[in-house]
């Protein structure tokens, strides 16, 4: 439950072996560098670093332009890619240009064609939309009926298009024309300046060819950069692999202590891995190189791996969440592991929903990469789910097992009647009530526990005594208060709040009340675990009247709702079960005992993947 | 008794509403700043996620009201 040991260890030797030493120590990927601080200089990076970083950052920001291909790898030759790297970025950013500049053609082209189908129908030509020395145009959304009855000139002609009114009018009459036309007309189009002629229908024509156009252009275009990518991609890939491997290689002195001949290398490795680079090293080397142990000084804080059994992995990557633990505590975990699934199950409760979010967790596993762990670790709390379900005898909702078993009735199998369950939740929520408080009672003895433990282990027993001993002290005085009565509980509870000052100062009684707090907390198990049977009931007294129908339409109309109303449960119930559970932990669990704020491990040599 | 119950039942309707309420109007004012800072640095997230949930305590404590006043304890 600890973080893996480390060992410090430094490698001295002649700049001649430095390459060596590097190589070998990316290989072996298990030695997490230190920066040297101190008098001695920090060494350079190799010369041709710089180079090739600057060919690294134009590969790579090439690759993010490029579309996936599906051609195999082809192997690359450096000085060829160093050659054309430039042209090839040219070639592409014109490309995009070119493809942008038509999608905002295309965009205007579209506008243009919207206008001219409002006036579809209006029997006018393009160029009788212009306006000329005598003419005036509007074309709009207009109240045509009221504007005819409200305008007395008629020096005026309206057409009208199929969502839009076009009115030609005389300049000599514009002002009262152009009144009634505000007046009565909801909306103006400006006429789009356009090389086109004929009539709209012709218009119409003419702007779809150019739309056609510039879509096969952009195909083109297109294909153009998807040949690009399928000639270079893999190419440059490769290439990109390679160099990040070399640049990082290079960078590595920056982190050693160098003089004009020598060079010091410092760093942590597993302690059960320090033979391992002992004995690499010595060969690279042919034993020109001194290998040692460095004793621990307090103040460094050796970088922290978790060191847990495989079923503990998932859930490491709840508690880095929050904080990397450090070195010297608790790896909290397994303790994610032990209550988490527990409580997720316990508030869900339901075999339906197990099935389902065990669906959507393993969908998650597989397409979302980031998060593969945690999807992992709800896997095991969906399995909770299940077996709380079962012991419930609740799937979405409905009463399976059990004397009031509604499976049984629907199917007349009895089986199901005979099958025992702890208690239905519904009918029992004063129990529900009683557990999750029992529960938190239990949870945050955890806490104080696991807390009790990390000081024993690094400040000794009197502190652990006085800060999370007085705690439990406390705890043990209500309960003998409420037992025997005040005369044995205050002296009790006196003594542990003296304690308690001694041990944490003034910060620890003012935390007092949140004890009760934090208890009490817990009781949002009970409260989820009654929203969770109540909406899943919902759900089934919705369709319940569409089923009674009797008619296909009814049953089907049934299903589609329970289906809708299931699913949108599920997600509800992944929220709140995962919300709210993990909060207990991370505020209720993690205060008492975890601190966090370490340092992972991150062994040079480790293959960062690049999300290009 | 009638009336005397009815009371009741709306003094935990209040306990648990206007908690609901004072929860909702803190979590929403800190949910804010922390999607703003996750914005910047996405590793924040867990202590975020601290940070949100903290008020949910009042809430739960306009739940325990309200159920003594219902009688449910």
């Amino acid at each position: 439950m600890k973080p893996v040991e480390m060992t410090k260890l430094s490698v001295t030797g002649p700049k001649t072996n430095l390459q060596n030493v590097i190589d070998t120590l990316y290989r072996l990927e298990v030695m997490d560098l230190n920066e040297y601080e101190g008098d001695l200089e920090t060494g350079d990076p190799f010369e041709e670093a710089e180079e090739l970083s600057q060919t690294l950052v134009d590969l790579r920001s090439i690759l993010s332009k490029l579309p996936e291909t599906e051609e195999d790898d082809a192997g690359f030759n450096l000085n060829e890619i160093q050659d054309s790297i430039e042209d090839l970025d040219q070639k592409i950013d014109d490309l995009r240009a070119r493809k942008n500049s038509l999608e905002t053609q295309k965009q205007s082209v579209k506008q243009d064609i919207k206008f001219f189908r409002k006036l579809e129908g209006c029997g006018l030509r393009y160029k009788d939309l212009q306006e000329s020395k005598n003419l005036k145009v509007f074309v709009g959304n207009l109240k045509t009926e009221n504007f005819l009855e409200n305008v007395d000139s008629d020096r005026f002609d309206v057409f009208e298009g199929s969502q839009a009114s076009i009115v030609v009018y005389s300049r000599d009459a514009d002002d009262e024309i152009e009144s009634a036309l505000q007046k009565w007309s909801r909306e103006e189009y400006s006429v789009p300046e356009l090389d086109v002629s004929g009539s709209i229908n012709a218009v119409l024509n003419q702007l779809e060819d150019r739309k056609e156009e510039i879509n096969s252009e952009q195909d083109s275009i297109e294909d153009q950069i998807q040949n690009l990518s399928d000639e270079w991609r893999k190419k440059l890939e490769s290439a990109e692999s390679f160099l990040t491997e070399k640049v990082e290689k290079a960078e590595a002195p920056i982190n050693f202590a160098t003089t004009d001949k020598t060079f010091i290398a410092q760093g942590w490795v597993p302690s059960d891995k320090y033979e391992q680079v002992e004995e690499a090293l010595a060969e690279a080397t042919e034993g020109k190189i001194h290998i040692q142990r460095e004793d621990e000084s307090e103040e460094e804080s050796p970088p922290v791996k978790h060191d847990n059994p495989g079923f503990v992995q998932p859930f490491e990557s709840l508690t880095d969440l929050v904080s990397i633990p450090r070195y010297n505590e608790l790896d909290p975990s397994f303790v994610i592991l032990l209550t988490f699934p527990l409580m997720f199950g316990f508030m869900i409760g339901d075999a339906g929903y197990g099935f389902t979010t065990l669906a959507v967790f393993y969908l998650g596993y597989r397409y979302i990469d980031g998060a593969k762990d945690i999807f992992k670790s709800l896997m095991y709390a969906s399995v909770a789910t299940i077996i709380f379900g079962l012991a419930f005898g609740d799937a979405f909702g409905y009463v399976i097992f059990g004397h009031h078993s509604e499976l049984a009735a629907v199917t007349g199998i009895h089986l199901f009647e005979k099958i025992p369950i702890l208690f239905h939740r519904a009918e029992h929520l004063g129990q529900v009530f009683q557990i999750s408080a029992i529960f938190g009672l239990f949870h945050v003895n955890a806490g104080y526990l696991l807390g009790f433990y990390n000081e024993l282990s690094n400040h000794g027993l009197v502190e652990a005594l006085l800060e999370k001993g007085s705690w439990l002290m406390l705890e043990a005085s209500a309960l003998v208060f409420y037992l025997y009565g005040a005369t044995y509980g205050a002296p009790l509870a006196m003594i542990s709040v003296a304690l308690l000052y001694k041990g944490e100062g003034v910060e620890g009684v003012v935390e007092i009340p949140s004890l009760l707090s934090n208890i009490l907390s817990y009781l949002r198990i009970f409260g989820v675990s009654v929203a969770a049977v109540s909406l899943a009931a919902v759900v089934n007294a919705l369709a319940e009247p569409l089923f009674a129908m009797g008619t296909a339409t009814g049953f089907v109309a049934g299903i589609g709702l329970l289906v809708f109303g299931h699913t949108f449960n599920t997600f509800i119930k992944i929220m709140e079960g995962f919300l709210q559970g993990i909060r207990l932990h991370y505020v209720e669990l993690f205060g008492k005992f975890y601190e966090g704020g370490g340092r992972r491990y991150v062994p040079f040599g480790t293959k960062i993947k690049n999300n290009i | 008794m009638a009336a005397i119950e009815g009371m009741a039942a709306i003094g935990a309707a209040l306990a648990i509403g206007i908690s609901a309420i004072a929860t909702a109007y803190t979590q929403a004012k800190i949910g804010a700043a922390g999607v703003g800072a996750l914005a910047e640095d996405d590793s924040l997230f867990g202590q975020v996620l601290i940070l949100t949930v903290v008020p949910e305590t009042m809430v739960i404590f306009g739940l325990v009201v309200a159920l003594i006043s219902a009688g449910f304890i």
